[in-house]
């Protein structure tokens, strides 16, 4: 059933785990909401905040970062930056009025394609449920 | 006006530039509304009889060491100022050697306009712990007793226990006053890329029109760009032209830091920042 409103969800995902994830869900032929877009970074340490705030500024109403599991970097530590820079940058846009919710920062390896299809069939469900965002 | 504290501070500026230990003193002078104060470079040791030190003195005048790089140069500093070194030279923009640091204790600095000067302590001052500088080569008029409230971000928790929708809105209202005219950035001593990414072309960041969403991008990405890097000297707010509460977004981002990452900016040279370091087994709430 397709509601009237689709939220646009922006992802932005490492080329070494959470891409190949995207690619095992969609090779397995698992359903996943289509509302994401996928922008492949080599790592999920080079998504600058910028990007994420530039997405909402566009009107994204979800954006997710994603990347490998802390530890299992292909450059060894790019994921450990990612997670203290978002976790404050989605402190700080919620106190901006953009819901912490609508950021979403997930760990997603090369073999759990059917966790990123869940993880995208939740975060639009999640995305519907609070409805657009406030147009500026 | 603390005449015995000015006369140290001519004194040694004095000295200092007699002696050519440093090519210019950066401190304060009376403004032309003889009333409130204004930065002054001294560059003769007569020039020093103009320096003052009194309430009104809220410049940061660490800013000015950037464009005085690879000169040996003196600086009145107060204790909030004096942070702003110890981030300068951790991010490796001045050299400690290069920087003759007068340091003043401080007792607080009043709100004032031009050719007017109130009683009330600038809000940051009346929280503030620090009583004389961080870092220092001399500490003009020694150390000083004072009491200062307790820190416990009042005013933050205030705007967090809102609605988002009612923050979002506030802000909307904030920023769609902004006139970009870029003064938060030009006086913060943390803003000193050679390119701002408010002023590249390609890819466009932010947008040249003054628009509520432009100025949305700008303010948010300006101060996200000094968290656990703003050192509180408030100079940002006090110089905006439409009284935008850009305290409110520093101190979201330095309250924060500090519960996140237990960190707090300029204190210690040699600390390295929140984000140019991580801890492999800390978890973040975004993981639970």
């Amino acid at each position: 059933m397709k509601s009237a409103y689709e939220p646009k969800v922006i992802g932005f995902l490492c080329n070494w785990c959470s891409y190949a994830g995207a690619d095992m869900a969609g090779t397995s032929r698992m359903r996943y909401p289509q509302n994401i877009r996928i922008i492949r970074v080599p790592c999920s340490g080079r998504v600058d905040p910028l990007f994420v705030v530039k997405c909402f500024q566009r009107g994204a109403d979800g954006v997710l970062v994603s990347g490998c599991h802390p530890g299992d970097c292909h450059y060894t530590e790019g994921n450990y930056y990612t997670r203290r820079r978002f976790a404050l940058l989605r402190e700080f846009l919620d106190y901006l009025g953009i819901a912490k919710e609508r950021l979403r920062v997930e760990w997603v390896s090369a073999s759990e394609g059917q966790k990123f299809a869940e993880l995208l069939s939740d975060f639009t469900a999640e995305l519907a449920g609070l409805g657009p965002r406030s147009k500026i | 006006m603390d005449k015995e504290l000015i006369q140290q501070i001519r004194d040694k500026a004095r000295n200092l530039l007699k002696e050519g230990t440093v090519e210019g003193v950066i401190g304060y002078e009376r403004a032309s509304d003889d009333l409130t104060s204004r930065p002054l470079f001294a560059y003769s040791p007569s020039d020093t009889e103009r320096l003052i030190f009194d309430e009104t003195c809220a410049h940061n005048l660490v800013k000015y060491l950037l464009d005085k790089k690879g000169k040996k140069i003196a600086v009145v500093v107060k204790p909030c100022d004096s942070r702003a070194i110890n981030l300068l030279l951790n991010e490796g923009q001045i050299e400690r050697d290069n920087v003759f640091i007068i340091g003043v204790g401080c007792p607080g600095m009043v709100e004032t306009n031009w050719n007017h000067k109130s009683e009330t302590l600038q809000a940051k001052c009346r929280t503030c712990q620090l009583f004389k500088p961080v870092v220092y080569d001399f500490l003009a008029g020694g150390e000083i007793e004072r009491q200062a409230e307790e820190e416990t971000y009042s005013d933050i928790t205030e705007e967090e226990a809102k609605s988002v929708a009612t923050r979002r809105e506030f802000w909307l209202e904030q920023f769609g006053r902004c006139i970009r005219c870029y003064a938060c950035r030009q006086v913060c001593p943390g803003c000193y890329c050679p390119v701002c990414f408010a002023e590249r072309l390609d890819p466009l960041w932010v947008g040249i029109r003054i628009a509520p969403e432009e100025n949305d991008m700008w303010q948010t990405i300006r101060s996200f760009h000094l968290a656990g890097r703003c050192i509180g000297c408030n100079e940002c707010e006090r110089v905006c032209p439409v009284d935008i509460p850009l305290s409110l977004l520093n101190r979201k981002l330095e309250k924060d830091v500090k519960e996140l990452f237990a960190f707090q900016a300029g204190l210690d040279p040699e600390e390295a920042p929140p984000f140019a370091t991580f801890k492999k087994e800390e978890v973040m709430e975004f993981e639970k």
